[in-house]
């Protein structure tokens, strides 16, 4: 029977664990990570399919995966099943938990959209009034965001613009496509500012834990890995108060095991990590845990044609490329319909439109969507969601998952504050794009429903006081000093930006000072 | 046969070829020929399958060979939803419509398939297709003509973008079932099989990922352990 106390055990594979194991492991730690689904093999698990030979021809099997609406047949299998991992919530208040186990997490599927928060993100309320603000600054993480950008090749313009601090960038310096060059004009006489994109290159086009971080640690022949278990619990040690043991059961053969340790890092995923320390019952003693669960909004943008590209004329002159339009609202005015901001997302194909962006059906549909081919343009919100007390989630007693561990009840909503920026959002689109000369052919202003974005944040928020928040501003614990939390949990507001690049960043700052705490005998 | 039988088997037979050779009486020793080597004990189950190479079984789509058996709407649906398919999506430039891509066939499928809500709004929405045909040009939907048609489905029609179909109930069900029977029918082998024709490669190609193993839904197909349980 082992006896091992691992140094550092690591919860989670996805880019925060990744991050995690790599910078321990790098300064001489050894660490332990506990995954709780397989190590996916693209090249045994794969196979190129056309939609016809699958069972469904294409459509999600009925009833599998009801919210994750990213998923679709061919990709079905990379998901959580809810019915194997099931969470509740009210029928009024639907969420969308779109969930990943596979070894590297999310961070195997995402957009790669990297970008900085800004002041205006960490001092929200000293901007504002909302909410809190973080106790960091982005002068306390800009030198590890400039470190995580160089590990993930973020390309990207500088625009020196406080709201998108500039960063340490590939330097993108393409031009713009004859269609975004009319939109960046017609935004500039509106105010609204057109920018650049910033992406992860990653390399061979994945920017991943599995190929940027983990590699790294595993090659310091530090880096032990388990997948398939899943931990259901931690324990305090009575006379320390200090976390010891995780508590896992093996996916398959559902064997009950624990391993000892002198540190925890939870990298499951904000509500994952959330779920087990509530099933837990430790580190809650501000009891905010649970609480501000926060994410973004997404769904509502436009649909445009650009008639000079109509009917065979599109070229790559013309069309294509993509952009970012930054939070503009609620920067140097003031808004009376919402607080904070949104980003837009915009981009234009050089493929075909969708038809439902159009009311007609049969062959003069056919004909519209071969006249249309190459013409379209695109713009998508990603709002901020104010951070709440009462958006939360709590441990459902009564419905556990596959392996008898009690699930998490979710309760959040969007509120007017939401709903009247995505308005703001799509009739701003609107109007750029008609100043530009598209036609506008579709528009939504109903956003998705929460969670759809995949950026769930916040229930262990960080903050100064222990009475009001779950760590401290290095993602440590308040209540137990050997806990860490290096996830989305510790976010204190959302911003419109994409997290990825954020908690990545988080994790590798918490890490090192871990590693610095541990070397001085503090943990 | 279970293995354990097997082996019982063969040790019966060993017992038993062993007590009628101790009642023989001795015999003049016989030159025998040197007996080929055989396993000890029972032949391996997977030996030789290594060697084995694969058998030229191309995969073959049902729809080539075989219709659908349509079994959830009602015969008058389903008539109505084969030429509302025919209407929202006739061939066109080559490719085929939604009858020759087996649409409304494979949607009787799905939609049986699908959860309560779907199959009602499908139900309710072509029975009331039906209904305005019969109340309007007093003829089975099934049998009206194109202006007759655009008659009843053109006031419904909306644009709409991903995620986000009309909230009315009879406006989501034009605007779903047009989308559905647009997909049925570009995903069929049959719209693959224009594109090849028109020398273009195979349309909706992606990435399919099969069950990770090790993988909890196969377990349970199998007969393993519920996944997960709601406690009382």
């Amino acid at each position: 029977m082992a006896d091992e106390k691992v140094d550092v055990l690591i919860i989670g594979s996805g880019h925060s664990g990744g991050m995690a194991a790599k910078v321990l492991t790098e300064k001489g730690i050894s660490c332990l990570m506990l995954n709780a689904g397989p190590v996916a093999d693209a090249n045994k698990d794969t196979e190129v399919k056309p939609a016809y030979a699958l069972p469904y021809r294409g459509f999600k099997q009925p009833g599998q995966l009801p919210h994750v609406f990213q998923s679709s047949e061919f990709n079905a299998n990379t998901w959580v099943d809810e019915k194997e991992v099931p969470y509740t919530y009210d029928p009024g208040s639907v969420y969308n938990w779109v969930r990943v186990r596979l070894f590297g997490g999310r961070s195997l599927f995402w957009s790669r959209q990297s970008f900085r928060l800004s002041d205006y993100e960490f001092k929200g309320k000293s901007h504002d009034g909302y909410g809190d603000d973080w106790p960091i600054s982005l002068s306390d993480v800009a030198p590890y965001y400039a470190r995580v950008e160089a590990i993930f090749r973020v390309r990207g313009h500088a625009d020196n613009l406080p709201q998108y601090p500039d960063g340490n960038f590939i330097v993108d310096d393409s031009p713009w496509s004859g269609c975004f060059q009319r939109f960046v004009d017609a935004g500039k006489k509106k105010g609204v500012p057109v920018c650049k994109a910033r992406s992860s290159e990653g390399l061979n086009g994945l920017a991943s834990s599995v190929n940027l971080l983990l590699p790294d640690a595993f090659a310091t022949g530090k880096l032990r890995a388990i997948p398939n278990v899943v931990v259901r619990q931690l324990t305090v040690d009575k006379n320390t108060g200090l976390v010891n043991e995780a508590h896992f059961v093996d996916r398959i053969s559902r064997r009950e095991m624990s391993v000892k340790a002198r540190v925890v890092i939870l990298a499951c995923g904000t509500l994952e990590s959330t779920r087990l320390l509530l099933n837990s019952e430790i580190a809650n003693s501000s009891g905010v845990m649970g609480h501000y669960l926060i994410d973004q909004t997404y769904g509502a943008g436009i649909s445009c044609s650009v008639p000079e590209a109509r009917d065979g004329k599109s070229n790559s002159h013309l069309m294509g490329g993509s952009a970012l339009v930054p939070r503009f609202r609620n920067i140097t005015t003031k808004s009376d319909k919402f607080l904070r901001g949104y980003a837009l997302n915009c981009f234009s194909s050089t493929g075909g439109m969708d038809p439902r962006n159009f009311a007609e059906y049969g062959v003069p549909l056919q004909r519209k969507l071969e006249s249309y081919h190459g013409s379209g343009f695109y713009t998508g919100i990603m709002g901020e969601v104010l951070a709440r007390y009462e958006n939360h989630v709590r441990i459902n007693k009564d419905v556990v998952d596959a392996w008898g561990i009690p699930v998490l009840h979710i309760e959040t909503k969007y509120t007017d504050n939401e709903f009247n920026m995505a308005r703001d959002a799509v009739d701003t689109s609107i109007e750029v794009a008609e100043a530009a000369g598209f036609e506008v052919v579709s528009k939504n202003y109903q956003p998705n429903p929460p969670g759809y974005s995949i950026h769930e944040l916040g229930t262990c928020r960080m903050g100064n006081d222990p009475k009001t928040s779950v760590l401290n501003k290095w993602s440590q614990s308040h209540d137990i000093k050997n806990l860490f939390i290096v996830d989305g949990s510790s976010f204190v507001s959302s911003g419109w930006q994409n997290p990825t690049i954020t908690l990545t960043t988080l994790s590798m700052r918490a890490s090192e000072y871990l590693a610095e705490q541990m070397r001085q005998g503090n943990v | 046969m279970q293995r354990r039988d097997f082996v019982r088997g063969m040790l019966a037979a060993s017992v038993a070829a062993k007590s009628a050779v101790a009642q023989k009486p001795a015999a003049p020793p016989v030159k025998m020929p040197k007996p080929a080597a055989i396993a000890p004990g029972p032949v391996p189950w997977m030996r030789g399958l290594m060697d084995v190479k694969p058998l030229p079984v191309s995969s073959l789509v049902p729809d080539q060979v075989a219709e659908t058996s349509a079994s959830f709407f009602s015969a008058t649906q389903l008539a109505t939803l084969r030429h509302l398919g025919d209407i929202l999506q006739p061939p066109y430039n080559g490719y085929p419509g939604a009858s020759e891509a087996g649409a409304p066939e494979f949607l009787d499928f799905l939609i049986g398939a699908s959860p309560a809500e779907i199959q009602q709004m499908y139900q309710s929405g072509l029975d009331r297709l039906e209904s305005e045909a019969q109340q309007n040009f007093h003829k089975s939907f099934a049998t009206v003509d194109a202006a007759q048609a655009d008659k009843l489905i053109r006031p419904w029609l909306r644009s709409w973008q991903n995620e986000h179909p009309p909230t009315e109930p009879y406006e989501r069900f034009i605007s779903l079932v047009q989308n559905d029977v647009r997909a049925a029918t570009e995903n069929s082998q049959p719209w693959a099989e224009a594109a090849h024709k028109a020398g273009k490669p195979t349309p909706n190609v992606d990435l399919y990922w099969y069950p990770i193993d090790p993988d909890l839904r196969r377990e349970q197909a199998l007969g393993g352990p519920s996944m997960c349980s709601t406690k009382h």
